[in-house]
């Protein structure tokens, strides 16, 4: 979520938001962002921030790097470091690795996911600049914001009435944290 | 072409198809986006009266357990039934019943959510909680079981001056990595569906102390339209992680038995069979712990009798994968040449010592589930819970049967010997059951256990449809 000064339309119904971001795309603004209590797949389309997503791919790196260091630690330990002869059974029985090296695979990935899911969204962090807004806390609840962070479209009356025709509850202009602190 | 002729000439119609009736069950009542916020927050921000008083009841039975554990580690573990040859018993089977149940709070929530089961959506929280504590609890076991719980990283591969390191061969290792890794992929996966709906507490609540808190738990989640798509990919990538540990971890457990050459353990039955069971108990967990909630919670639009229908469903299914295995296994005995396994399987078990253990357990699983094919029974919350309580009974009894029947009577007449639980032994599963109820309780207090942003969606979702 940006943080960089932009006009910010409120609306009560994904519906209207959805038709609010077709607006400003139609407008031919590039720069858009939104906020929603729950996803919403259609919005999405309209921001145009359908590019294929990092996070698989680095999550498969993940895993692989999680069941490497698995395997790697077994066959040292079981082969190089502590061989040890149990009824002759090969000391790096490739088959009995196979719980663990999946396992830790799982593990590698699965906190890949988590890390990059929130970091890439700027997670953690105890607060951001667009709470100054007035109202935004109930984004998480049943108000949908639509942002357009384009040159010029904080100052674009025009472009203000239109969405509240579309039924925007509220105009907002965010020029950034410092500003919005003092009003 | 012709074949597609009926088309109409514009190409096919672009009209959303309507909403199956029985997806328009999953959600009745209120149905605006506040309303439905605030229901289902304020049970979190004003919890019934019952609940604090509960929590209090369920915290004294949690001592039983506190104090059970501590005698043990004072004492030894000598003061356990458990001896030479039946070794396992009260602890393992504990173990096994526990982590079971688990299993059907990730079935829920990963296997249910790669399939678009739509009926998931109110119930997955709940499951995914009781997930959580019941691993605790299963946790607890092998630990104390290892007889100095202390030393427990020793399983661990650290550099230390003895420069001994682990036996990998050992199935007991493979249950560290298989147990810590469920463990934590399952607080991951918990987690990360949790975050939109403490921002929403955090939005919701008008003390000042409870933004704070939930705030800060909440770790800056805004619902922008980025975040929300890399949640949905990364809340898909690790439900598709945690559905094959749904498989592994059971199957993992099993193999402790299978690889151990003992009658009735060595069978190639045993992971799949074991993952049945799992699921098994699992889903009557659940139905034991959602039923009277969503009565005290008055939840009856949201987890609906529709809700339980389907979760019904699932345990007549598992039960009966559950009840082919019991089949197969005797019938493997009985036709497979080995006369340990046969003895074991044909007479040992129905016949033996604790041949009434092997009855009640063929009553309550194989004979339970199959009132399950009456629509009237699945949709009978008070039915269902009585259900639940015999299959979770059946499924200790089943797990406590596979041990003690195997370890007390192997291939030499000389090493057989019974077992006998101690009032400790007895004292820990009660304990364990009330620390598990104490946790559930004090998640209903603190956690939204429906995913409001979830069925907010749903909402959406249905209302978008004719």
């Amino acid at each position: 979520m940006t943080s960089a000064p932009a006009l910010w339309a409120e609306f009560d119904s994904a519906e209207r938001a959805v038709a609010g971001a077709r607006l400003l795309r139609a407008r031919g603004l590039k720069r858009l962002d939104a906020c929603s209590p729950y996803p919403l797949i259609e919005l999405e389309d309209e921001l145009g921030i359908e590019r294929p997503s990092l996070i698989p791919k680095l999550v498969l790196l993940g895993a692989s790097l999680g069941g490497t260091v698995a395997f790697c630690v077994i066959w040292w330990t079981a082969a190089v470091a502590y061989p040890l002869d149990v009824g002759g059974r090969p000391l790096n029985s490739v088959v009995a690795d196979i719980p663990i090296v999946f396992e830790l695979s799982v593990l590698g990935a699965a906190l890949t996911t988590f890390t990059l899911c929130l970091g890439l969204s700027g997670m953690p962090r105890l607060s951001h600049p667009l709470e100054a807004l007035e109202g935004f806390e109930r984004t998480s609840i049943d108000r949908f914001w639509i942002g357009a962070c384009d040159r010029g479209a904080l100052d674009d009356a025009e472009l203000a009435e239109q969405l509240q025709q579309l039924g925007a509850l509220r105009i907002h202009r965010f020029v950034g944290s410092e500003a919005a602190r003092e009003g | 072409m012709s074949s597609v002729g009926a088309l109409p000439a514009g190409g096919l119609p672009l009209e959303p198809l309507p909403a199956p009736a029985d997806e328009r069950e999953l959600l009745t009542g209120a149905t605006d986006e506040r309303a439905l916020t605030a229901e289902l927050l304020g049970k979190i921000l004003q919890p019934p009266k019952w609940l604090g008083p509960a929590i209090v009841v369920t915290g004294a039975i949690s001592s039983v357990l506190v104090f059970s554990v501590g005698y043990t580690l004072v004492t030894g573990i000598g003061v356990w039934g458990n001896d030479i040859p039946v070794a396992w018993a009260f602890a393992i089977t504990n173990f096994v019943w526990w982590i079971g149940i688990g299993h059907a709070g990730t079935f829920i929530s990963a296997f249910l959510l790669l399939f678009e089961q739509k009926w998931r959506t109110s119930i997955n929280r709940f499951a995914e909680g009781m997930t959580l504590f019941a691993l605790v609890q299963a946790g607890l076991f092998p630990l104390l079981h290892m007889g100095r719980p202390w030393f427990f990283y020793w399983l661990v591969p650290y550099p230390s001056t003895m420069a001994v390191w682990p036996q990998f061969r050992s199935s007991l290792t493979w249950d560290v990595a298989a147990v810590s890794t469920y463990l934590i992929v399952s607080v991951l996966f918990f987690y990360l569906g949790l975050l939109p709906d403490l921002a929403a507490l955090r939005d919701f609540a008008s003390e000042r102390w409870r933004r704070r808190i939930y705030g800060i738990f909440a770790l800056g989640w805004y619902g922008s339209a980025a975040a929300w798509r890399r949640h949905r990919i990364a809340y898909g990538l690790l439900a598709g992680l945690a559905a094959p540990l749904v498989v592994s971890v059971h199957s993992i457990v099993s193999m402790d038995f299978a690889i151990g050459i003992l009658p009735g353990w060595h069978s190639t039955i045993f992971p799949p069979y074991f993952v049945a069971g799992a699921i098994y108990s699992g889903f009557a967990m659940v139905l034991t712990l959602l039923i009277p909630a969503r009565r005290w919670y008055k939840l009856e639009h949201v987890v609906t009798t529709a809700h339980l229908d389907k979760m019904a469903k699932m345990l007549l299914v598992t039960g009966l994968v559950v009840s082919y295995s019991y089949a197969v296994e005797t019938y493997a005995a009985w036709v497979g040449g080995d006369a340990f396994e046969r003895r074991m399987q044909l007479a040992v078990r129905p016949f033996g010592p604790i041949g009434s253990i092997f009855w009640t357990v063929i009553a309550c699983n194989c004979g339970t589930p199959l009132l399950l094919w009456s629509r009237r029974v699945r949709r009978s919350a008070a039915t269902l819970f009585v259900l639940s309580l015999f299959i979770q009974v059946g499924m200790w009894l089943e797990r406590f049967m596979l041990i003690v029947s195997s370890q007390s009577a192997d291939f030499l007449p000389s090493s057989a010997h019974g077992y006998q639980p101690s009032i400790i032994d007895g004292a820990i599963l009660v304990g364990t059951l009330g620390f598990f109820s104490f946790l559930f309780l004090v998640f209903l207090r603190f956690v939204p256990f429906i995913p409001v942003s979830e069925l907010k969606a749903l909402n959406h979702d249905l209302r978008a449809r004719p």
